[in-house]
């Protein structure tokens, strides 16, 4: 085997190694308990998962419509929930990496790492008069857009999750 | 004689500040009488009834009788006995307006008998903290027919005006010139009322009938508030329309007006192909309901600094500065702007001004010169920024530190040509200390080697007359100038869809310097009090310049970069008799 073929999983590859995992398993334990066991497991993380995609909808909701309030109210610490005021708009990069939220194993804490298009505003200094009257007619920001990585980490209290920290790579 | 102008212009004059008392007691006579005018007034639905569905707005239920009663039931309320004025426009459109008893509102209504569509105009005064400025409200619906499903077709906000200028003579004579450089502002002059010297600013609404018929409105915020609103065939060059409002002398003004139009042409617009949406400039944040008449208005003159000379001085001892680059990302008005030149470094020279002072220079480096008033022993250092626009075409700028006035030059010099023009701009001026004014000074360079002309000097202009050219200073700062008359232009601002937004103006003045390049400014009077001055080359399509400007913070003179597009230009110096570069017509 190639080093190019070891570095590179596939779907055969894949499809063996499951088949190799499930086998000792079988072996050691009842299969019913077994299922059950990994389907409540797995259940449980699907469910957190899905907990955390729904808040990180929220999030990216209130951040969009500037409802920096409705933001605070996401993290654990509002106080914590200060976030760059340049940044005017996330939407998903869809020619980024998927998604990834890795949930601990105490089932508290998780982390997701999302791929973003970000929309920065940086406001122009009120100094002339041009300035001014874009400002007044609700403009006077110079906008970029910005691939970056969103890293936001989360905490599970009183069985909900809620935002400790969100900040871009 | 007489003459057309007036003692003190619009943005000078104190317009009173009526109470509501004072505009009820006014209205009282026209609420009954209804408007006046100086053509017949048109039947078209005397012996009528008629009810207008609005959508978000009043259904009123109107019962004509004659050319000049009429009753009117908002939203199925009680009927109440008013004067209305109407008046036909081509086969199908109707304009009337109306005011309602015991209130200070009333109504411009424009109804398309072909297609049965209608925009309702709510006016009214004292519902802003000036009770002389009326309030407007737009509204679109339909006649509504009995027994018939209500149209599901609209008139609509558009900004298919956008670019268009006009010159208009209504029935009683007024005459104006009027353009639509934005699709929420307008500028209009005044020729018959004011001389025609300056142009002004509105704001205003544009709404699409069809293709052939446009309703336009402007109010005149910052000034007597008075509203305008008429329907317009573009084709025919005709409109039907209405006047509301309170003179100089306080008199109400509320009349109905045909006029006849002349097409002055169409410049550019900027927006992308497809994007005809009217209102660019929405009242409201995103997300948010706007109230009742709600529009963002440019309130220049509320806004100002306005200082004393006291103030002044203070403020130019705690602060003078010139040339200061911009801390931070954004670069502001300097963005697009050329490389400082050194031309000038190491050069000593003689700017000779026919009436005013000499100034002789001896020049360091590209951002360094000592200048001395000829015959004066000691050099005054300053700092200053100068711009080749054409080869040996040299603008700078510079403070002249010391001064009882605080001046700053703005300065053309033509050292192929030995010519050279400057923009003195100076502060304790009659209305606001800190409102720049300006004196333009005409002379020659003396310098070793060169001989300049001894009757040839830069002249006025009107070549730059009409023309409309945007600037796109940086990313997102992009205005275009309309120089509208020759004494003064406009500027306009883009929104962020490149749809002209808010606009103003001030006085101004062009001076051709060589074919394709004109050195002008304008004054930012009851505004910011700012003095622009650039130098605009049609061959590049770049301007450089300085702005001089003072205020609390201090006195600053900084530099103006831009990349340009020429617009277009409307046709209007047969409009201004009397040539400003003199010689006969």
């Amino acid at each position: 085997m190639s080093g190019k073929e070891k570095s590179t999983p596939t779907r055969r590859s894949f499809l063996k190694g499951g088949a190799l995992l499930a086998a000792p398993l079988a072996v050691a334990v009842p299969a019913a308990i077994v299922a059950d066991d990994a389907s409540k497991g797995r259940l449980a993380k699907l469910e957190n998962e899905a907990a955390i995609r729904e808040l990180h909808r929220a999030w990216l909701r209130s951040v969009n419509t500037g409802a920096r309030d409705e933001a605070a109210s996401l993290f654990a610490d509002p106080k914590r929930a200060a976030f760059d005021t340049s940044v005017s708009g996330i939407a998903p990069d869809h020619a980024g990496a998927p998604d990834a939220i890795e949930v601990a194993a105490d089932g508290a804490r998780a982390a997701g790492r999302f791929d973003c298009v970000v929309e920065v505003a940086a406001p122009i200094p009120q100094d002339t008069t041009l300035a001014q009257m874009a400002h007044a007619q609700g403009g006077g920001y110079i906008r970029r857009t910005e691939r970056r990585a969103l890293h936001v980490q989360y905490a599970k209290a009183s069985g909900a999750w809620r935002i400790v920290k969100a900040e871009f790579a | 004689m007489p003459t057309p102008y007036p003692k003190e212009q619009m943005h000078r004059f104190q317009f009173t500040k009526l109470t509501k008392e004072q505009i009820a007691e006014k209205l009282g006579p026209a609420i009954q009488s209804g408007p006046t005018s100086a053509s017949p007034l048109a039947d078209a639905f005397a012996g009528k009834s008629i009810t207008i569905v609005t959508d978000k707005g009043p259904t009123l239920a109107y019962q004509f009788s004659g050319t000049n009663r009429l009753t009117v039931a908002e939203n199925g309320g009680a009927a109440a006995s008013a004067g209305y004025g109407a008046l036909t426009l081509g086969s199908h459109m109707v304009f009337f307006s109306h005011l309602i008893p015991d209130t200070q509102r009333g109504y411009a209504v424009v109804v398309d008998r072909g297609t049965n569509l209608a925009t309702v105009i709510e006016l009214w005064f004292s519902g802003y903290e000036d009770n002389r400025e009326v309030q407007r409200e737009v509204y679109y619906g339909y006649v509504d027919q009995a027994g018939q499903q209500a149209p599901t077709a609209r008139h609509v906000a558009t900004n298919r005006c956008e670019g268009k200028g006009f010159y208009w003579k209504q029935d009683a004579g007024a005459e104006t010139l009027e353009f639509y450089p934005s699709a929420a502002y307008s500028n209009f002059v005044e020729l018959s009322r004011l001389g025609g010297e300056l142009s002004f600013c509105a704001p205003s609404d544009y709404v699409k009938i069809n293709d052939d018929y446009y309703i336009y409105t402007r109010t005149e915020c910052e000034f007597s508030g008075t509203f305008t609103a008429y329907v317009m065939d573009l084709n025919r060059l005709r409109q039907a329309g209405v006047r509301l409002g309170f003179d100089r002398s306080d008199a109400l003004e509320y009349y109905v007006f045909r006029g006849d139009g002349e097409w002055l042409g169409q410049h550019a617009h900027f927006e992308k192909f497809g994007d005809e949406a009217g209102n660019p400039v929405p009242a409201a944040a995103p997300g948010q309901t706007a109230a009742k008449g709600a529009r963002r208005v440019y309130r220049p003159f509320k806004t100002m600094a306005k200082l004393t000379k006291a103030e002044v001085d203070a403020a130019c001892a705690k602060r003078t500065s010139a040339f200061v680059r911009p801390a931070g990302p954004v670069a502001g008005m300097s963005g697009n702007l050329g490389p400082n030149t050194t031309y000038l470094a190491g050069r000593a020279f003689t700017l000779r001004y026919d009436h005013a002072p000499a100034i002789e220079y001896r020049v360091e480096d590209a951002e360094n010169l000592n200048w001395r008033k000829e015959g004066d022993a000691n050099w005054t250092k300053a700092r200053y920024q100068g711009w080749e626009s054409m080869p040996g075409v040299i603008m700078f700028g510079h403070l002249l530190e010391g001064m009882p006035d605080h001046d700053g030059h703005a300065i053309v010099a033509d050292f192929d040509q030995g010519l050279v023009t400057c923009f003195n701009g100076y502060l304790n001026t009659p209305y606001f200390a800190n409102e720049a004014g300006v004196k333009i000074h005409f002379g020659v360079i003396e310098m070793e080697g060169l001989i300049p002309p001894k009757y040839n000097r830069h002249k006025f202009t009107e070549e730059m007359l009409g023309r409309a050219v945007s600037q796109n200073y940086a990313p997102n700062l992009t205005s275009m100038h309309l120089y509208s008359t020759p004494h003064s232009l406009s500027w306009i601002i883009f929104t962020d869809t490149d749809a002209g937004g808010l606009q103003w103006s001030g006085p101004a003045a062009y001076v051709k310097i060589r074919d394709g390049l004109f050195f002008m400014y304008w004054l930012e009077e009851a505004c910011n009090g700012t003095l622009g001055t650039i130098l605009v080359n049609l061959h590049t399509m770049r301007d450089v310049g300085v702005g001089y400007n003072c205020g609390p913070n201090g006195l600053s003179m900084s530099a103006v970069g831009a990349h340009e597009r020429l617009a277009g230009q409307f046709d209007i110096k047969r409009f201004y008799q009397v040539p400003t570069t003199g010689g006969a017509v």
